[in-house]
């Protein structure tokens, strides 16, 4: 009988330690730090870097996950060529695949120009590459390569609703260091591949709907950093080749491409 | 007999116990995961997925673009169907113009006159398509 009673007292015991450990357990997940103090630093030393240039060109090619009407995913892959001189100079020129676009911005006037199409659209912009990147967003829905990485400032906007922060590892490309950080926030996640050293200039970027279930990205490699490119103010005004022909923008439409 | 019972008792109550447990486990065990399910149901094909706060203020540019840029195929890819010898409603947007358009200027402004149509270019967003219109 005293043993029946002692191993009853033995199972309750087990039962109450049982319980103990899952609620313990499971707090300490919810509990666990999610942003790593670590992967904030690194990215702020990366748009610290970003910020502090005055000028600089990169190379870039980008993969556009997106869903045919069909409901299958297509991937568009455009390359670009970018030239930045802060406050208010950028150049765009994307090449590769049937492609042949160029984007002038000269502190005044954005310019879409289709060179063998020979058709240029010209706008009035804002004084700041920044707010020429939110206006052309905004009204004619043009898209800039990278621009998440083009403005200045960019880290309290990579920053904002950031609920998971981490350094994936560290990886190597062609002898050069990068830090592989992980982001997340409500509706999209971001990877970032930046560089260890003295320039650390990201080399990869990843941006990840996690809002639907086909989880599109669109990764974007960024080669031939160059922080003291040759430039010239000239090479920013667009000047209408001949037989080009003026054309207009399409305003966006307002339930579309701005977000809500 | 008793303690038998008691045990028994015991480990019903222990195994209900898990078993109110599985759901909040698997909640709290990966919320990233529970998360993403959360939101599938919202789902549009194409449509635009931002939320609010990421319109202007925010850097999640290459996400809007995403949306845009479905939007904007989904437009094209839905009415390059068009095809000259019937009249198309004004405003119809095509990626590409169909055969046999020449080119026609009216009152200074250019035009690709192809067969029951006059096309104008655009651009709409960074993609050059083709609008029907009418010349004034």
């Amino acid at each position: 009988m005293n043993t029946w009673k002692r191993r009853i007292a033995a199972a309750w015991f087990a039962l109450g330690v049982l319980t103990l450990l899952v609620t313990v357990s499971t707090d300490a997940r919810a509990q666990a730090p999610a942003v790593d103090p670590a992967a904030v630093r690194t990215l702020k030393r990366m748009t610290d870097f970003l910020d502090g240039l005055q000028q600089f060109s990169v190379n870039t090619h980008s993969m556009i996950e997106e869903l045919h009407v069909s409901g299958h995913r297509v991937d568009y892959d455009p390359s670009a060529s970018v030239t930045v001189k802060r406050p208010n100079k950028l150049r765009a020129v994307r090449t590769g695949g049937l492609m042949d676009q160029r984007f002038f911005y000269d502190g005044r006037t954005l310019t879409l120009n289709n060179p063998s199409e020979k058709v240029y659209a010209t706008k009035e912009a804002p004084d700041t590459i920044e707010k020429m990147i939110d206006f052309a967003r905004e009204t004619v829905g043009i898209m800039l390569p990278s621009a998440d990485l083009l403005y200045r400032n960019a880290f309290p906007l990579l920053m904002q609703d950031v609920t998971l922060a981490l350094v994936v590892g560290k990886t190597a490309v062609g002898g050069v260091k990068y830090d592989h950080l992980l982001f997340s926030r409500p509706g999209v996640d971001f990877q970032v591949w930046i560089a260890e050293g003295k320039r650390p200039w990201p080399a990869r970027y990843i941006v990840t709907e996690t809002g639907t279930p086909s989880l599109l990205s669109i990764t974007t490699v960024l080669r031939d950093w160059n922080t003291a490119p040759a430039v010239d103010d000239a090479q920013f005004n667009f000047v209408p080749p001949k037989g080009a022909t003026k054309i207009e923008f399409m305003p966006l439409e307002t339930t579309g491409g701005s977000a809500r | 007999m008793k303690p038998i019972c008691k045990i028994a008792g015991a480990v019903i109550i222990l195994f209900l116990m898990f078993i109110a447990d599985i759901p909040y486990l698997s909640e709290k065990l990966v919320p990233e995961a529970q998360a993403l399910r959360g939101r599938g149901a919202a789902f549009v094909v194409g449509a635009a997925v931002g939320s609010a706060s990421a319109s202007s203020d925010s850097a999640s540019t290459s996400q809007q673009q995403a949306a845009t840029a479905q939007q904007q195929s989904a437009t094209a890819q839905q009415q390059a169907a068009a095809s000259s010898g019937t009249k198309l409603p004004l405003g119809t947007v095509v990626s590409a113009l169909p055969a046999g358009c020449a080119p026609s200027t009216v009152g200074g402004v250019n035009y690709y006159y192809c067969g029951e149509n006059f096309y104008q270019a655009m651009y709409q967003g960074n993609t050059l398509v083709y609008v029907t219109t009418q010349p004034k």
